[in-house]
């Protein structure tokens, strides 16, 4: 199960569309250059194809928990866990000053895609590990950073996220794990925790848990959880080891997809309390959450795209190969491979395409992510924030809803090879379903867009992105691209209707803006998408001129563009008119009638 | 001790190569290039002889295109410590970079120059014996293992009846096979460090050597191609096939 | 002017390289002269002398050459070679270790391993891999050429070439021979074989490769070859290695079992007359090559195949 990373892909949309020199030309990014940023991805295809791609299979058996409460990763994951470590990839975006390389998100982000690609299950452990760096970094006591921070930037320590309770999932309100203060300063922490990915393994000498839990005078709701540090091994002031703490993996779950990732129920306190150490100040753990939640869900939305990504590869490795059927309109009765059928072709450019548009807009994300942090204007910073802000639940809600509709394409270009598992492409079916759960439903996410992120702003910044395509679509009508100019620019229309109807809606009777949310968000994606792609096809049109202008690179970037203008974008009339007009039959039935 | 090591930059080993359609030569316009695999052995081996305390400097050589210098910069990220590019739009056959490697070593004095067997573009198998001619030095190709003292350096050789083992004295060439070592995956902390690491610049007019191609490609070619086939059922009529059919048992 | 081939030898015979490359020097045209270079290598000059075809051996008899050392071998051919417009030997490891050295040496171009000659000073050699035939001119005096042996017929023997005895040029004292690991083997060299069975990584292990592979080999007296991949995995030794930076093989029949056909392993056994494969995966590449291909567990195929080769 060959993984080719697509750099050239990549190294595009980080130059062409993510505007990777400006970038690097950020305050603190002075270390990062284009060149730099070659290398890097070279150097991280490279390893994502040789030492992660071939343990991916092998992960789908998945890892094996042991009645002493120990678990044990699937075959050749340790070693490609070493290696990761040792090659520093761990560190890519952790911070400098803690051994990490702190490079821009929009590198980190390019490179996330290829580990995503190659084993998605075993990604999950680094992307993990970095939002609890990131928690820690941002919110614990400088003595607090000082123990974990260096071992966990390194790779040497991995870092978990204890949110979730049976009683506790997209409702974090609901959490009752306990922390009581001990004299030591420390705290005492009781409770189950559930669905916690890479909870207990053999990968790493220690695991850091952040858990969230209630301090004995905790306010009611989510005002009233704070956010500690778990060690599965306390550290000594040495920095040495020392002994297990009260908090054990008593189950793995059996799930879906994703299996070369242990999910762990993870009991804490089971002799008296689990020593813990409060991250920042009490009760604003959920808030601290949120400071990181848009890596973890740009990661995830990164993750759907990636598994897409290695299904399409698969796909057309096996259309090629696969030889069925005389080619249409042929007289010859000879059969041909697959990858000539009309009906395969519209398969994989549909997959392609959106693969294309998804990770431009996710780069352009992670580019707006390091401009909100490091751009020396203000006004620049507050305008990049609230783009990352509205481009988040995007990213993350259409990416991964539509990994479950082109990873089932993948399938289907298989036909029945694809149904059984011996392809594998099954595998990719699997793993591609938890991407629109975990991090935030699509149906969270969608509330996320039009409530906070579009009708609490009145909807600027949906307007500033929609005027931004319709300049992209004039720039296009002017370079002779007709057909997708006005694809773009008649989808910005629609959309532009269902931001006025959410906007109105939102106010006047919330339920109906809520009924069209998830349609609204893969509205946004697609027109956004088709934003992108219009500005790749610009780029390749302008490049095509260069002297050493790759031709057929250029020429298949333009011809992708112009089939999402006129496969995808039509799509958006259609989910216009059920935003704004379906919402009442959607609500209409009384719920004894289901 | 100084390690001298030529990297070449080559189309990646997984590109399929096409013929031009005038037949003229290979079309690798935008193809992916990377450091000739034989030569990433033999970056290995001088970062290993380093780290084992044996060489205390390794001096990276490339030549051909401005775009070497990614070539050289991988090497660099490997574990070498400085590189020299040569740099020319010409076209480099093995005895001319023979001897602008010989120029090289001549400023360089290094007591240990280790090369790739061969480049996987022209398949020549070449540059290291001729260096090595040029210098008038001992050569130990085709290694599997190298094994090297104050004075002299034991290479074990890849060869057709097996393994030989010869003793060279030094200073010597040493050329690469494929199981002398597995190389590294760069580190990204190198990676980083690589931009930083001093890359020198040189011509064949700067270094006084003519690299006129003494070989002229008239054209290349396609080889004909084989085709599949039948498949056999069983081991009987395979059997049946090669005695009656084929005619080769 | 004459041609000179260099002979690939243990003292004792020559090996079968030899022949294809003066078969090669025919092609070109001219007078025919071989050297042998040895250390009591008698029965190797008597063995050259005896091709058909051959004007001249010339024995060049001393310790420095007794293990083949390209130092001490290039400077006593550098010697003789300018009274010749071809030299040429083996694209073995005797023969690749060596002409570089001897080119570089009198400032012409070496030609690697062609595979055809199409007149004096142009001839054909793969590139990429074998993936490419490039037809090149050389202008240089002295055209220093290997030859890709499974290219070229064997040149007949019968023939009654003259003995010249040759002043050895002396020890370079570069390199001395430490000694060798030779597989043995009562097999067909592989490079010469008429038939070759070759393994790959699907046999699993070494012993497993031994036990399946060598009778199926002994059986058709066939030489053993195997895959990079079973090399690497170390099944099999290294001078087995079929492919194209292996050895290039080109017998009646090839018959690859458990091998998938990687490019590079192709690249070394394409020419082959016929090739069988044996694979469990019917989209295995090496069914593009092959002419008969059966479909099969090596471990249920291979044990039919004996038991079909008894009958």
């Amino acid at each position: 199960m060959i993984y080719n990373a697509p750099v050239k892909d990549i190294r595009f949309a980080l130059n062409a569309l993510a505007d990777l020199p400006a970038i690097c030309a950020l305050p603190g990014n002075e270390d990062c250059t284009v060149e730099l940023v070659d290398a890097i991805l070279e150097e991280a295809a490279k390893f994502a194809e040789g030492v992660l791609a071939p343990t991916n299979r092998a992960g789908d058996a998945g890892a094996k928990w042991s009645p002493d409460f120990s678990v044990r990763s699937p075959e050749g994951f340790k070693e490609a866990w070493q290696q990761y470590v040792e090659a520093g990839w761990a560190g890519l975006r952790a911070p400098a000053e803690f051994g990490g390389q702190g490079l821009p998100a929009l590198v980190s982000t390019a490179a996330e895609e290829m580990w995503c690609s190659a084993n998605l299950a075993f990604s999950l452990a680094p992307l993990l590990t970095l939002g609890a760096v990131e928690a820690i970094h941002h919110h614990a006591s400088e003595a607090l950073k000082a123990i974990y921070l260096p071992r966990m930037s390194t790779g040497e320590w991995t870092g978990t996220m204890n949110l979730t309770e049976p009683q506790a999932g997209s409702d974090l309100a609901q959490v009752r794990s306990r922390a009581v203060p001990a004299e030591d300063g420390s705290y005492r922490i009781t409770g189950q925790k559930i669905f916690i990915t890479w909870g207990e393994h053999d990968l790493a000498d220690n695991i850091v848990h952040l858990v969230l839990a209630r301090l004995p005078d905790a306010p009611a709701g989510v005002k009233g959880i704070s956010l500690f540090i778990v060690p599965k091994f306390l550290v000594n002031a040495d920095g040495s080891l020392g002994a297990r703490n009260d908090v054990r993996c008593v189950s793995l779950e059996h799930k879906l997809g994703i299996h070369g990732s242990p999910t762990a129920v993870m009991s804490f306190g089971d002799e008296g309390g689990a020593v813990g150490y409060l991250v920042g100040e009490p009760n604003k753990g959920l808030n601290y959450m949120f400071t990181m939640m848009n890596h973890a869900r740009l990661g995830v939305g990164i993750e759907g795209m990636a598994v897409s990504e290695r299904a399409y590869q698969k796909a057309v490795e096996y259309a090629r190969e696969r030889v069925q059927s005389r080619a249409v309109g042929s007289p010859e009765a000879t059969g041909v491979a697959i990858i000539q059928h009309p009906d395969i072709r519209r398969m994989l450019m549909t997959m392609k395409a959106q693969i294309e548009a998804q990770r431009a807009l996710a780069l352009y994300t992670a580019a707006a992510l390091d401009r909100a942090a490091r751009h020396p204007l203000p006004e620049e910073k507050a305008r990049n924030q609230a783009l990352v802000n509205f481009l988040i639940p995007i990213v993350k809600g259409w990416n991964t809803e539509q990994a479950n509709e082109i990873t089932s394409m993948a399938v289907q270009v298989h036909g029945g090879m694809g149904y059984v598992e011996e392809t594998g492409v099954a595998q990719y079916y699997r793993d591609a379903r938890i991407t629109a759960i975990y991090e935030g439903t699509t149906g969270i996410q969608a509330l996320d867009l039009i409530g906070r992120k579009t009708a609490s702003e009145n909807g600027v910044t949906a307007r500033a992105l929609l005027a931004e395509a319709r300049a992209t679509a004039d720039r296009l009508a002017a370079a002779g691209e007709a057909s997708l100019s006005a694809n773009l620019s008649g989808a910005v229309v629609e959309a532009e209707r269902c931001v006025a109807f959410i906007l109105e809606s939102f106010a006047s009777n919330p339920r109906l803006a809520a009924a069209g949310s998830v349609p609204f968000l893969k509205l946004m994606g697609i027109v956004l998408g088709g934003w992108q792609m219009g500005r790749a096809g610009l780029a390749a049109l302008s490049q095509q001129g260069q002297e050493d202008a790759d031709a057929d690179f250029l020429n298949a970037k333009l011809i992708t563009a112009r089939f999402y203008g006129e496969h995808l974008l039509p799509q958006v009339s259609g989910l216009a008119a059920a935003i704004v007009e379906g919402a009442e039959s959607a609500l209409a039935l009384p719920e004894s009638a289901f | 001790m100084k390690v001298l090591v030529a990297v070449k930059r080559v189309v990646d080993y997984n590109v399929k190569v096409r013929v031009k359609a005038d037949g003229s030569d290979v079309d690798i316009a935008n193809v992916k290039m990377s450091m000739n695999p034989f030569d990433e052995i033999a970056v290995e081996e001088a970062v290993r002889l380093k780290e084992a305390g044996k060489a205390t400097e390794i001096v990276a050589v490339s030549m051909g295109v401005k775009q070497c210098e990614e070539t050289l910069r991988t090497a660099l990220a490997m574990g070498a410590d400085r590189a020299i590019l040569v740099e020319t739009d010409a076209e480099l056959q093995p005895l001319a970079v023979a001897k602008l490697l010989k120029e090289v070593v001549a400023k360089e004095q290094p007591q240990l120059v280790i090369v790739g067997k061969q480049a996987i573009d022209d398949d020549s198998n070449q540059t290291g014996q001729m260096l090595s001619a040029l210098l008038g030095w001992a050569q130990g190709t085709f290694a599997s293992k190298v094994d090297l003292a104050d004075a002299s350096v034991d290479v074990t050789r890849e060869v057709d009846g097996g393994l030989e083992t010869v003793k060279l004295k030094l200073p010597a060439v040493v050329t690469t096979d494929l199981r002398l070592n597995e190389p590294r995956y760069v580190k990204l902390p190198n990676i980083m460090a690589a931009k930083k690491k001093p890359l020198d610049k040189t011509t064949p007019a700067d270094l006084g050597v003519d690299v006129t191609p003494r070989l002229k490609t008239l054209k290349v070619a396609e080889p004909a191609k084989r085709s599949a086939g039948v498949k056999v059922a069983s081991a009987a009529e395979l059997v049946a096939k090669l005695k009656n059919e084929a005619k080769v048992l | 002017m004459a041609i000179l081939v260099i002979a690939e030898h243990d003292n004792q015979s020559l090996k079968a390289g030899t022949l294809n490359t003066v078969s090669a020097a025919q092609k070109i045209g001219g007078d025919i002269h071989v050297l042998v270079a040895g250390q009591n290598a008698g029965a190797a000059a008597e063995a050259a002398k005896g091709i058909a075809g051959v004007a001249k051996v010339l024995v060049a008899d001393a310790a420095e050459y007794a293990h083949g050392l390209a130092e001490n071998l290039a400077a006593l051919i550098v010697g003789l070679a300018r009274s010749y417009s071809h030299v040429l030997a083996p694209a073995s490891t005797y023969g690749k270790n060596v002409l570089p050295r001897v080119a570089a040496l009198l400032d012409v171009a070496q030609i690697s391993e062609i595979t055809a000659i199409e007149s004096a000073d142009t001839f054909v050699r793969p590139i990429y891999a074998g993936n490419v035939m490039a037809t090149v001119q050389s202008s240089d005096s002295v055209k220093v050429i290997t030859v890709r042996t499974t290219a070229f017929e064997a040149a007949a023997t019968g023939g009654s070439a003259v003995i010249e005895n040759v002043d050895a040029a002396g020890d370079a004292g570069l390199s001395t021979f430490v000694g060798q690991e030779l597989t043995k083997s009562d097999r067909p060299e592989l490079g010469a074989a008429k038939i070759i069975v070759s393994g790959g990584r699907a046999l699993g292990s070494e012993e497993q490769f031994k036990a399946v592979i060598e009778p199926l080999a002994d059986k058709l007296g066939a030489a053993v070859g195997a895959s990079r991949a079973a090399v690497d995995a170390g099944y099999a030794p290294n001078d087995y290695q079929v492919g194209q930076t292996g050895k290039v093989v080109a017998p009646q029949l090839y018959l690859a079992v458990g091998i998938s056909g990687a490019i590079q392993h192709l690249a070394g056994m394409k020419d082959s007359k016929v090739i069988v494969a044996i694979n469990k995966d019917e989209e295995a590449p090496i069914f593009q090559v092959a002419d008969y291909g059966l479909v099969g567990d090596l471990f249920t195929v291979v044990p039919e195949l004996m038991a079909e080769l008894s009958k």
